[in-house]
């Protein structure tokens, strides 16, 4: 889970600290309080830019996508149909923006040129700088079609279950497990050999 | 690029104690461990301020409840509507049911629409609930703003709104919780929130274009 209780930089005043559930700010929200909705995006903002980061591959990109989907769901607040499941619904919106962004791109992929650039690779895994790992790590994901990595992202960096991914993306889940499974294989190929 | 060993995919599953794999298993079991840690790294940035900013510029997501009904009552004090919107026919029962509901005037009797505006009538046939409404993108998709009638109990709902020419998405909200497309719509849309959801489509014509 995102760490809820962080107060993003430039944040929101007089929200801090709120533990409603999200029903109850939703609710506060369509009631007219529209300052609530600092509420939501302190919960979800991290996880939300973590995620069209690794997405996108840009986090100027990133940021732009976070931001136009928090303004589009705040508009279309009344339209989620579960409150209860907020999170899913706020990844939706956002997973919607970035293959938007994407798309215009003309590619699914990232652009190699907005991944980090690798080292000689002459070193093993384990004696690889930190940089080296991160540089590494990120190019392997930029790699990947959007959809694999869509779910890798989702199961393994934001820790969803399959349901919530289901709902977030739309897809089945025994799609979404073979997703996943690809995803591993493609990206431990990848780490394997840069290091071999 | 080899399949993995199902017991890597295991473990990776939280199935499989990771302990429990052979060596090489357990260093790819690592390496895509650390490779995850890297991942969940947040980006130093925030845009709660221009999130907040922009939306305090712009309309609430909603109307909220006393403004809803004075919209509801200059709607309905409005003199006599002049269009009508058809749908195909969905059974035979409800067929006859909306015939008769048709050829008796119901409430909407004083909507006029203005230059470029057309009333739309929506019908609905949901026996048993509680109350049924509309939300659209007429309205920004507000609850409480347009409420459907049963007012003889017969499960058919009705109601009329004077809205915009032109192409309109909506929902019916059934007891204030089931978010459910018009079956007798016709016209579909992807509510473009990606899992497979559809809006209903209403065309209004202008007022001023029925003979």
């Amino acid at each position: 889970m995102e760490n809820r209780d962080e107060a993003p930089p430039g944040g929101v005043s007089g929200m801090v600290n709120d533990g409603a559930p999200d029903v109850e700010v939703v609710a506060r929200i369509l009631g007219g309080d529209g300052e609530a909705f600092g509420i939501l995006i302190r919960r979800y903002e991290p996880g939300l830019l973590r995620f069209a980061t690794r997405m996108l591959g840009n986090p100027d990109a990133a940021a732009d996508a976070v931001a136009e989907s928090l303004v589009r769901a705040y508009r279309h607040l009344a339209q989620c149909r579960d409150p209860g499941r907020l999170r899913s619904w706020l990844y939706r919106i956002t997973g919607n923006r970035c293959r938007s962004h994407l798309a215009r791109r003309h590619t699914n992929d990232i652009s190699l040129s907005d991944a980090p650039p690798l080292s000689d690779g002459s070193d093993a895994w384990a004696v690889l700088e930190r940089g080296e790992q991160v540089a590494l790590v990120e190019r392997a994901l930029a790699a990947l079609p959007a959809e694999k990595r869509e779910a890798f992202v989702l199961k393994h960096v934001e820790g969803m279950s399959y349901e919530e991914m289901a709902q977030v993306t739309g897809a089945r889940i025994p799609t979404l497990k073979m997703r996943v499974h690809r995803a591993r294989e493609a990206l431990l190929a990848a780490l394997e050999e840069v290091v071999r | 690029m080899s399949p993995l060993d199902p017991r890597l995919q295991e473990a990776l599953d939280g199935e499989r104690d990771p302990g429990d794999l052979p060596l090489d298993l357990r260093e790819a079991y690592t390496r895509l461990s650390v490779a995850t840690q890297i991942l969940k790294a947040t980006p130093p940035v925030s845009v709660a301020s221009r999130v907040m900013t922009e939306i305090r510029q712009g309309p609430p997501p909603v109307l909220n409840e006393g403004l809803a009904h004075r919209l509801l009552h200059w709607w309905l004090g409005r003199p006599r509507a002049v269009t009508v919107r058809l749908r195909p026919v969905w059974t035979l029962a409800l067929a006859a049911g909306l015939a008769t509901v048709l050829l008796v005037p119901w409430s909407s009797g004083n909507l006029t629409p203005g230059v470029a505006q057309g009333i739309a009538k929506f019908v609905g046939h949901f026996p048993g609930a509680r109350s049924v409404e509309v939300v659209g993108s007429f309205n920004d998709w507000s609850r409480g703003a347009l409420a459907l009638n049963d007012d003889d109990g017969d499960g058919i709902w009705h109601a009329d709104a004077v809205l915009p020419a032109g192409q309109h998405e909506y929902m019916f909200v059934v007891d204030g919780e089931r978010w459910v497309p018009d079956p007798l719509a016709g016209r579909y849309v992807d509510d473009g929130f990606g899992a497979g959801q559809q809006n209903s489509l209403l065309i209004v014509r202008p007022a001023s274009a029925q003979p």
